[in-house]
């Protein structure tokens, strides 16, 4: 079935055909309309799913931990300041290796207050252990939250789902919507190995004393190493069965090129339409689109890009004292490599600030006329 | 329930880590024998985060989910959701709290738990205090009493906060105040608990020796002498509304519950007279409303 | 029983941290500093119960409502509770610690409870099997002697009674009036004792019809003849007609016999006989003053008795000491002195000092002289060394003469039937003792109940059964906090009307739901009686039940030494000595 709907509403129709079992959200500007269509969508009694209506996010992920534990397929979502104020609990869920699902609709962090969208918020949940992919329109969304419980339960990880504030989650699209049948084909009843059960005294989240916590996050890093190729698998069972696949990164544009622009998020649609125009004009320039970020696909990256001179990242987030987080992370993968390409960093569209055609135009120029940045930040369409 | 038939099974099994003479481990035994093995158990951080063992072990003969200190009123809601998806409805959720985790930090999650009516019991296991962190301050440590964050040269400035009034106040089924030194009263109370559906709360008042400085035999008296003084009166309360006291036959003054205790050693005969009135004061409260 | 679980590398170990084990292994045992035991401990009622009962023992079984066990209990150390609990002073009840609390508990009607419930449900004292080739002779059938045959008897001795008159139970039956003491009750007791195989002959006194050369198939003789000789005031006109001897006339009230008296009847004394007597009279439709020479606060009679007796109407005049009795017109007249105390005497009470010049007189029809007993003993032996009126025995009860022993009235100044029942029951022990070549005083020494003097008869036979610590539980070593106030039960009591019409029992016994609240009082001190506060208050579970079953045992692989089984224990039954490391 194919429908014209909000990004938001594409969560909601991805949670339905998931089959979740326990919803607990918090509203919050701009998620608020994932929380309603979903308390329409189970008032309607298409779904047999507990959604608590809880007091905070920090609740919202705090009972998805008890409700994990008790072995049930979960839900969340939130943004921004919710997303911060989930942040202990975002650790729990990873070192209690539950296999939660959350969307995060990016939005920037006050002060000053600002609803509009911007990554720091799921950006800075980077150390929190949970597998992060990152959508660039309403389908993707829909089709990645579905592969995301498939990840999620495969290595006993949470998974962050992130999509733009408004640019996605208030914008229509076409979205084709798979049929609960095709959906349950593709996604199995989640059957977890070691549920809570009376009769079964066992203690979950127990304290474990030097003599063993590190031994648990070997096996937690472990588990994030598994995710590439089980997230491929994921993704190509999805494309035989749907007719599409996302791949953890994806490179577009033709043959080699002297310039890669690395995104993410709608800020590749945008730039797929410079990058054509470019290449029409004869600037040899490709682009990247990072859906992944956490586990960071270095090796999937490094591919594509270890013949070119150059590399391009655009980051819609700052961390305060280094600069974008997409291209920190691409220079820490880079290091260890024989071919290092220059890595021109652009911070841009903080806030909701649109990031235009002629802005990612400007940044492509600035790298291809460039021989190295000049500054570590570099500030795209700031005004000085 | 006379004291010879309280049940015989024990869901706290023995090698656990508790101090010697601990209320809480009292409580907790006497808890279980009431709750029966059909108990989830959520222990959001408190002395029970260490009790019961260190991975891989725990004492405790119940599952039991571990949770973050804020949590004990979300972590169970959703571990009930869990069981009611799974059609476990026999299956008895408990949070097992301490006074920080329900009168500070939990107090949110406690409250929107409450608010909801969600299907546990939550149990506050109040030893007046951060006593696994070493004994500091929280706001159900009594008027005028040592810790370490309230010193001798200035003692607990406020008064215990009212938690049984704020439940009370979320018109919830049952509420009821309870203390190791009663045990058939504490059995009777979960018992009862056990049979309603919405949010229960028990306000369980557990000493600590170490943190409240009396010596390891002293437990069970010194939990007698706070009913007897009226510092705990033992009562319930049914949809917010219905109090019901269990008055006890033999008060005595509030000063010779105190003065077993170190952590009261430095009061002068005038802050004992105030926290006398106060006890006076809270009583008559008390008696007013399980009169209307 | 868990062991420790041991991981030596990653891939062993599950990917999250939920239990896999208990905690079992770990001997919490080691943290303790101080250990916990259960010890009975000896009540201070035992102590001071001159026949050696296991009071709290045979209470608390009333209490659990098994009132055969107590009376099989009660038994063990006295076969006359039915005659205790009706007229022993009781000096258990004066040092009950529960008298510091509220009331002592009313031990004797507990016990007056289980000899007549079980006489009632038709209960008989079982032999033990064995059998001694030694035979014991008993002379004398009173408390005494009776309680020496029943527990050699017990000990699988042969023993035959001798009694000089034709009637058993000594000073029981002649001296204590049936309104205290029906001779029903005296009867069954003493017919338990035969029942068991004791062979009483009566009608045969020491000295005329029996020689102690008519002794010689006996092993060895228990001589118990009591004290029946009335002490004389030494003063003129006693000998006179109408004045007669207390003792004498409760004899004859006593067996039944027809007395003449005058109407007016004056009694001189101020112990118990003097009592019995004024109120035998006042039931036989007399008036009766008792006149005597100290103050209220000095008089021997016990407390009870003098509150009953004036309730009957008996006249009691203080500081009054006769000294003359004289006779005008048929009636009797005393002419007396007025007294006034003075400084303190040997026996600690104030002396009575004449206030000269304050001659007075008192007119009666008949005066009767109750000023004490005093032994006989033109009947003993040679060789039996007497002092101050008392024969003089070991504490064992042995007399100068090898295999002779004496005990009761006889040895002893303290004439009681608890103290006479005592005493034949310690001289059972003795020769047994003797006649096995064992050491008696160290036999005794083991089996004393506290610090002594009365012994336990169980423990000599189970020595390993029940154990006892000597310490004598105080007061301020029970836990007040789980005792409420409670008011001691008092035995139903006649209208005075009814009393005085005859000699029915001036009291009768507890109601069997009475006695059980009344037992139920009981702190039971030093003695478990399985509360199960230690079982419910431990915060290790370390107090064991077995199979559901409290077991008193204490599970040292865990228990962290806290003391609170200690401190919580109502009764002092728990101790807690410093762990030896």
């Amino acid at each position: 079935m194919r429908r014209v709907i909000t990004g938001n509403q594409a969560v909601a129709y991805g949670v339905i055909l998931s089959r979740v079992d326990v919803i607990s959200a918090y509203p919050i500007t701009p998620q608020t309309t994932i929380v309603e269509e979903l308390s329409e969508l189970i008032g309607s009694g298409r779904l047999n799913t507990r959604f608590l209506k809880v007091e905070s996010e920090h609740s919202a992920m705090a009972a998805l931990i008890g409700a994990s534990t008790g072995g049930v397929r979960c839900f969340t979502a939130t943004s921004s300041q919710g997303l911060a104020y989930m942040h202990e609990m975002l650790h729990w869920a990873s070192g209690a290796r539950l296999p939660i699902v959350l969307v995060n609709v990016n939005r920037a962090l006050a002060p000053p207050w600002n609803i509009w969208s911007d990554q720091s918020d799921s950006l800075s949940q980077r150390d929190t252990g949970w597998i992060q992919l990152y959508c660039e329109n309403n389908q993707e969304v829909l089709d990645t939250i579905l592969q995301a419980y498939r990840i999620a339960e495969a290595v006993r990880l949470p998974v962050m789902v992130v999509l733009d504030a408004y640019v996605l989650s208030h914008t229509s699209e076409p979205v084709e919507i798979p049929t609960m049948e095709e959906a349950d084909s593709f996604l199995p009843p989640y059957r977890p190995e070691h549920p809570l059960h009376t009769g079964q005294p066992e203690a979950f989240s127990m304290i474990a004393t030097p003599e063993h916590f590190m031994e648990f996050r070997y096996k937690m890093q472990k588990a994030m190493e598994q995710v590439p190729a089980i997230a491929k698998t994921v993704d190509e069972e999805f494309r035989s069965r749907f007719g599409r696949g996302y791949g953890s990164i994806e490179r577009y544009g033709e043959g080699e090129a002297e310039v890669l622009l690395i995104t993410s998020g709608t800020v590749t649609s945008t730039s797929r339409i410079v990058i054509q125009r470019l290449m029409e004009r004869g600037v040899s320039v490709a682009g990247i689109k990072v859906k992944r970020f956490r586990p960071f696909p270095s090796e999937e990256i490094y591919e594509e890009i270890r013949g070119a001179k150059k590399v391009a990242v655009i980051d819609r987030n700052l961390s305060a004292g280094v600069g974008g987080i997409f291209a920190q992370e691409l220079r820490a993968s880079l290091y260890s490599k024989e071919e290092r390409p220059q890595v021109f960093g652009f911070v841009s569209g903080l806030g909701g600030r649109d990031i235009t055609p002629e802005l990612i135009e400007e940044a492509i120029r600035c790298t291809i006329e460039h021989h190295r940045p000049e500054e570590e930040i570099l500030w795209l369409g700031l005004k000085r | 329930m006379r004291k010879t038939e309280i049940p015989v099974s024990e869901n706290l099994g023995r090698g656990h880590l508790a101090c010697a003479g601990c209320g809480a481990a009292v409580g907790m035994r006497l808890t279980l024998k009431a709750l029966g093995e059909k108990t989830v158990m959520v222990f959001p951080a408190s002395c029970w985060s260490i009790i019961p063992g260190f991975w891989p072990y725990s004492s405790l003969r119940i599952p039991v989910v571990h949770a973050g200190f804020v949590t004990g009123g979300s972590t169970a809601s959703g571990v009930r959701a869990a069981l009611d998806i799974r059609g476990d409805h026999e299956a008895l959720v408990a949070v097992w709290a301490g006074d920080g985790g329900t009168f500070d930090i939990g107090i949110q999650a406690l409250s929107g738990a409450a608010e909801r009516n969600e299907d546990f019991i939550y149990i506050c296991n109040d030893n007046e205090g951060y006593m696994n962190t070493g004994t500091q301050r929280s706001s159900a440590t009594p008027l005028f009493a040592w810790t370490t964050t309230t010193p001798v040269t200035r003692p607990n400035e406020n008064p215990k906060k009212d938690m049984m009034a704020i439940m009370a106040d979320h018109h919830i089924p049952y509420a009821a105040t309870a203390t190791i030194a009663y045990p058939e009263d504490l059995l009777r109370k979960m018992e009862k608990a056990k049979r309603i559906r919405g949010t229960r709360f028990i306000h369980l008042l557990s000493p600590c020796p170490p943190g409240w400085r009396i010596p390891s035999e002293r437990t069970i008296q010194v939990s007698r002498l706070a009913v007897r003084c009226r510092v705990f009166p033992l009562y319930e309360i049914e949809n917010g509304i219905s109090y019901t006291i269990q008055e006890q036959s033999r008060a005595v003054p509030v000063k010779e519950y105190l003065k077993l205790q170190g952590r009261f050693s430095h009061l002068t005969d005038q802050e004992i007279d105030r926290i006398q009135e106060r006890v006076d004061d809270e009583w008559q409260h008390l008696l007013r409303k399980a009169r209307c | 029983m868990a062991k420790q679980i041991h991981f030596n590398k990653a891939s062993e170990m599950p990917d999250v941290s939920t239990s896999l084990g208990d905690m079992d292994w770990n001997k919490t045992g080691a943290w303790r500093t101080q250990r916990p035991f259960y010890e009975d401990k000896t009540p201070p009622c035992s102590v001071a119960c001159p026949v050696g009962n296991d009071i709290a023992g045979f209470i608390q079984k009333i209490a659990q409502g098994d009132v055969e066990g107590a009376w099989n209990l009660v038994k063990e150390e006295n076969p006359f509770p039915g005659v205790c609990g009706r007229v022993c002073f009781h000096p258990c009840e004066s040092k009950c610690n529960r008298g510091r609390y509220d009331e002592p508990i009313s031990i004797h009607g507990l016990e007056r409870f289980v000899s007549d419930f079980a006489s009632s449900l038709g209960r008989k004292i079982k032999k033990g099997s064995g059998a001694r080739k030694e035979k014991v002779a008993v002379i004398g059938s009173g408390p005494a002697g009776l309680s020496c045959a029943y527990h050699l008897t017990r000990l699988h001795y042969e023993v035959t009674v001798f009694e000089s008159s034709s009637f058993t139970g000594g000073m029981l039956r002649i001296g204590i009036p049936s309104y205290r003491l029906p001779k029903e009750v005296l009867d069954r007791e003493i017919s338990e004792i035969e029942t068991l195989g004791v062979e009483i002959r009566t009608g045969i006194p020491l000295g005329e019809d029996l020689g102690l050369d008519d002794l010689r198939d006996y092993q060895a003789v228990f001589i118990a003849t009591g004290a029946h000789r009335s002490r004389g005031l030494h003063i003129p006109g006693e000998k006179g007609r109408a004045v007669l001897s207390g003792l004498d006339l409760l004899r004859q009230i006593n067996l039944g016999k027809h007395v003449r008296l005058g109407d007016k009847i004056a009694i001189i004394g101020g112990g118990n006989t003097a009592i019995d007597v004024a109120r035998s009279v006042i039931r036989l439709g007399k008036r009766a003053t008792l006149l005597y020479r100290r103050s209220r606060e000095e008089m021997p009679a016990f407390e009870d008795e003098v509150m009953e007796a004036l309730e009957e109407g008996v006249k009691i005049r203080y500081l009054v000491n006769p000294i003359r009795i004289g006779q005008i017109d048929g009636l009797k007249r005393l002419e007396c002195l007025r007294m006034e105390l003075g400084e303190k005497d040997e026996s600690g009470r104030r002396r009575p000092v004449p206030i000269a010049g304050s001659n007075f007189f008192i007119e009666a029809d008949s005066v009767v002289i109750a000023a004490g007993e005093e032994i006989e003993v033109s009947f003993l032996p040679r060789g039996m060394e007497r002092r101050d009126g008392l024969v003089l025995t070991e504490r064992d009860g042995s007399t100068g003469v090898k295999g002779i022993f004496a005990g009761g009235d006889l040895t002893s100044s303290q004439r009681t039937v608890a103290h006479a029942i005592g005493s034949g029951k310690k001289a059972a022990l003795a020769i047994d003792c003797y006649l096995r070549g064992k050491d008696s005083e160290e036999a005794i020494r083991q089996i004393l109940i506290g610090e002594g003097p009365a012994i336990s008869i169980f423990r000599y036979l189970h020595p390993d059964e029940r154990p006892r610590s000597p310490h004598v539980v105080t007061f301020e070593e029970l836990n007040m906090d789980y005792f409420e106030p409670s008011k001691r039960r008092r035995e139903p009591r006649n209208p005075i009307k009814k009393r005085i019409r005859g000699f029915g029992e001036v009291t009768s016994t507890f109601p069997e739901g009475i006695a059980l609240e009344e037992a139920e009082r009981c702190f039971s001190c030093g003695r478990c009686n399985e509360c199960e506060n230690c079982y419910v208050f431990c915060p290790d579970a370390s107090i064991l039940k077995r199979e559901g079953i409290f077991s008193r045992q204490v599970d040292y692989d865990f228990c962290k030494g806290c003391g609170i089984c200690f401190f919580e224990c109502p009764r002092g039954a728990i101790s807690l000595q410093e762990e030896a490391r």
